[in-house]
């Protein structure tokens, strides 16, 4: 494809998306304004907080992170024609295991190939019971995502946990950190990682023999089989890639973020990331170089949220926000079949 | 016709696409009580458009719709069946896992969320209707389990279910057997007894000047003009319609059959509910020939060319390829050894509809070396090849980059054979080649395929359509109940002795 025709076929769902955002900001602020503030500060003061400062965007950045990887997990499986809703449980383990594996060998390779091996580990069994039982992976990889919480829960308290701290898991050694971007933040070189993660699986999707498979798969999978394409094996392949780099997230989420690098209690900064994947991938149209400005955006609601309570409204109402906001970009995937709906009834 | 007020008038509509398209350009029709009006048309002619006016699928631009002189728009398919008229498509609008019965009741089921569905009167009702028209499908297999011509029976009959007063027939026998298309005709000649008004859309001139009564052409978004179908000729309308005389006859120079390339020994093979579908079939195929497999559709036909194709498991026998025993081998294998297989499906199984011509070009061959550039799809190299298909076969599509759904059904079956040709097979099987393909299309391929056996290829056609396998075949088969009933040669069988075997009459051996 030549890459003009490339950037047009790009333009229209941008352009949509771009319209989902406006609409649900001004819904969100409609509801500020309902609810007795003041929504043109809170606004402000959530750009401000997203991409007011060097400081700020880079903790954009870094919130954004996690969720293009997630996003991606989602992304493939649904190129896949998979709902594939098991990020979550893989963040955990991708986590767990770059704790694990860096404690003896200390270089951040190693703590990055632990994350998208034992990613992929944990993404098999729903992919073998899919592929061989039927089993739907909606079901199972929710399923999945509660033994993970407590399986992870219990491997960070009782066998990685911190003597020094109770609160948290044994942190990354610092030989095995990820080199940070911009000083006093959280921006790691797990940024680049990620986008270059989004880069290598869309080369993977759209310009080798198995991404040809797996899209063929998940578009007809009775003529991928006439085409010589076993569909059952791109599924496989589309829970182990997903599974990878739904790890990578966990892990880069130990490994770069300062101050504690490790996993804290309750899994509280490796959880969500999964779920909110799903919007993310919804938001850039289940492609891995939309993700990555859907996983920005989303960064930034996130980076921005804390500035935004500074101005009196209160952190629930910052989540009410968010959702809108996330409902409002979630539309266009609606929108779009809203259209083919009315386009087959017009054709 | 007299002049009598027409039951329905289509007046001056005049329908414009979003994208600019001018599909009609100011049509006007009338039918009348009682008649079968035939629409024909090339695929694309506007026909369907038209009958979607009229059904309140789509608003038209401009024009009236008047119905027993009182003009009428509907706002939906259910407007229009309110009206009393009924539609069936050319694609089913049926719920594939639901049984006959399910099918032909929903929405009739009655109006609370938590009314009763009586099931048993509608049964009642429905057989009744069926013993009226000597018109029998099976009223409790999930209709996906049934064949297309089955499931069509579904469709017209749930639309009689609805006491439709003027039936609308888009393409109704694209997907018939012979046989099948008889039983239609019977079927709608009892209806037009009872004063029904029936629309039938269609491109094959030979039913046209069957069935209806009066004919109107349309091409190209406007009216040619309607005729009197007793005082026309299929001669008369193929010129109005195409514009130029058709060449209907395919030239087949006399060939001798070179070395048996394809062979099948004793295959058994099973059906989707576990029925023996293919019964103890042997038969060969050899370099420079056409083998063709004619017979009632859902005798196992399509069991047959998944087996050999790989896609079905073989439950006995042996397959060869040139001597090689290739029983059981997967797809891939096969085409890499010389095999290509036009399927009976192009919209579900033959090219994947989302995806670009380019993309479609490669499918099955995307392994090859010829499109690969170390680890990454050479996209260049595939552009090429899918210009060189689009070029050699004459493709109209918007370009290589366009979605294979954008293509009218012609273009998109010509990219099949033109992608299945560049395997460069020793070996082609063709299921259903030209089903609901316009004539220039169906004309083009059916000469490509006689090509390919001048070029001493082995080419394996398996049609429902049986003009097209007496056509173009060398030796020809006749499947009933997953067994040839014969292998005869087309040029000295007579119809009589097809009729008989289709029948599950078994002929005399032939050469």
């Amino acid at each position: 494809m030549s890459l003009k025709n490339e950037l047009r076929s790009y333009l229209k769902p941008l352009g949509e998306s771009v319209l989902a955002i406006l609409i649900g900001a001004f819904i969100g602020a409609v509801v500020l304004w309902l609810s007795g503030y003041d929504a043109i500060a809170a606004y402000k003061a959530l750009i401000q907080g997203s991409f007011g400062s060097l400081g700020n965007f880079a903790e954009t950045l870094s919130k954004s992170t996690p969720l293009i990887l997630t996003a991606i997990t989602f992304a493939i499986g649904a190129r896949t024609g998979l709902f594939n809703i098991g990020a979550e449980g893989a963040v955990y383990f991708g986590a767990i295991a770059a704790v694990a594996v860096t404690q003896n060998l200390r270089n951040p390779v190693s703590g990055i190939l632990a994350g998208l091996l034992v990613g992929a580990l944990w993404m098999l069994p729903a992919a073998v019971l899919k592929v061989y039982r039927g089993v739907h992976e909606v079901i199972s990889t929710i399923m999945f995502n509660w033994i993970a919480f407590y399986l992870a829960s219990w491997l960070a308290l009782e066998v990685y946990e911190n003597p020094m701290n109770p609160n948290s898991t044994l942190p990354i050694p610092p030989g095995a950190r990820l080199p940070l971007l911009v000083k006093n933040s959280t921006l790691s070189l797990g940024f680049v990682i990620a986008l270059f993660t989004a880069v290598v699986v869309y080369i993977l999707m759209w310009h080798t023999k198995l991404g040809y498979e797996l899209r063929t798969s998940g578009l007809n999978s009775k003529a991928a089989e006439y085409g010589g394409i076993n569909p059952k094996v791109a599924m496989l392949w589309s829970f182990v890639i997903g599974g990878m780099t739904a790890g990578l997230a966990g892990a880069l989420q130990v490994m770069g973020v300062p101050p504690s690098y490790s996993i804290s209690q309750g899994l509280a900064n490796v959880y969500g990331y999964g779920f909110d994947g799903i919007g993310v991938s919804l938001v850039g149209r289940n492609h891995p170089l939309g993700v990555i400005f859907a996983g920005i955006l989303f960064g930034a609601l996130n980076a921005g949220a804390t500035q935004m309570q500074q101005t009196g409204v209160p952190l629930e109402m910052v989540k009410v926000i968010e959702g809108i906001i996330i409902v409002a970009v979630a539309v266009p995937g609606l929108l779009d079949m809203f259209l083919k709906l009315f386009r087959r009834d017009r054709a | 016709m007299e002049e009598r007020t027409p039951v329905l008038e289509m007046r001056d509509i005049v329908k414009v696409y979003p994208d600019g398209t001018k599909a009609l350009k100011g049509v006007t029709i009338k039918v009348y009580e009682g008649e079968i009006l035939g629409l024909l048309g090339e695929n694309g002619a506007g026909k369907t458009t038209l009958m979607k006016v009229l059904f309140g699928m789509l608003k038209p631009t401009r024009g009236k719709i008047f119905l027993r002189g009182k003009e009428v728009r509907f706002k939906s398919p259910a407007d229009a069946i309110a009206n009393g008229i009924g539609m069936v498509h050319q694609h089913f609008t049926l719920v594939e896992v639901f049984n006959a019965l399910e099918n032909i009741i929903l929405g009739m089921e009655g109006h609370g969320i938590f009314s009763k569905i009586d099931v048993e009167n509608a049964r009642k009702k429905l057989q009744k209707l069926m013993d009226e028209l000597n018109f029998q499908v099976p009223l409790d297999v999930p209709v996906e389990n049934l064949p297309v011509g089955v499931q069509q029976r579904i469709e017209i009959l749930k639309m009689l279910y609805r006491d439709v007063d003027i039936l609308i027939l888009d393409e109704p026998t694209a997907v018939l057997t012979p046989i099948e298309v008889k039983e239609l005709f019977a079927v709608l000649r009892k209806l037009k007894e009872r004063g029904k008004t029936i629309i039938f859309i269609s491109h094959k001139l030979n039913e046209v000047m069957e069935i209806t009564d009066r004919v109107t052409v349309i091409r190209k978004g406007e009216v040619v003009g309607t005729v009197k179908t007793s005082e026309a000729t299929p001669q008369l309308l193929a010129r109005m319609m195409v514009g130029r005389d058709v060449v209907l006859r395919i030239e087949k120079p006399p060939k001798e059959p070179g070395e048996v390339i394809f062979r099948v020994e004793d295959l058994w093979v099973k059906g989707d509910r576990g029925e023996e579908a293919v019964r103890g079939l042997t038969f060969e195929v050899r370099a420079g020939e056409i083998f063709g497999i004619a017979g009632v559709e859902g005798n196992g036909q399509s069991e047959l060319i998944e087996a050999i194709t790989g896609l079905r498991k073989i439950e006995k026998g042996r397959v060869y390829l040139k001597g090689v025993d290739i029983t059981g081998k997967k797809p891939r294998e096969l085409y890499d050894l010389g095999i290509a297989h036009i399927p009976e499906d192009r919209t579900h199984m033959g090219l994947i509809l989302e995806m670009s011509v380019m993309e479609n070009s490669i499918l099955g061959m995307h392994w090859r070396k010829e499109f690969s550039r170390g680890f990454l799809l050479d996209w260049g190299r595939v552009e090429a090849h899918a210009r060189e298909l689009v070029e050699e076969f004459e493709i109209s599509a918007p370009g290589t980059k366009a979605p294979v759904k954008s293509l009218s059904g012609g273009n998109q079956q010509k990219l099949i054979v033109a992608r299945e040709v560049s395997k460069r097979p020793e070996f082609i099987i063709a299921a259903q080649p030209t089903r609901g393909v316009d004539v220039a299309s169906t004309e083009y391929i059916r000469n490509y395929l006689v090509k390919l056996r001048n070029e001493n290829k082995a080419v394996l056609l398996v049609s429902a359509d049986l003009d097209e396998v007496l056509q173009l075949s060398d030796r020809m088969a006749i499947m009933y109940e997953g067994q040839f009933m014969g292998i005869v040669n087309p040029e000295e069988v007579t119809e009589e002795q097809i009729g008989l075997m289709m029948g599950g009459v078994k002929g005399e051996p032939q050469k």
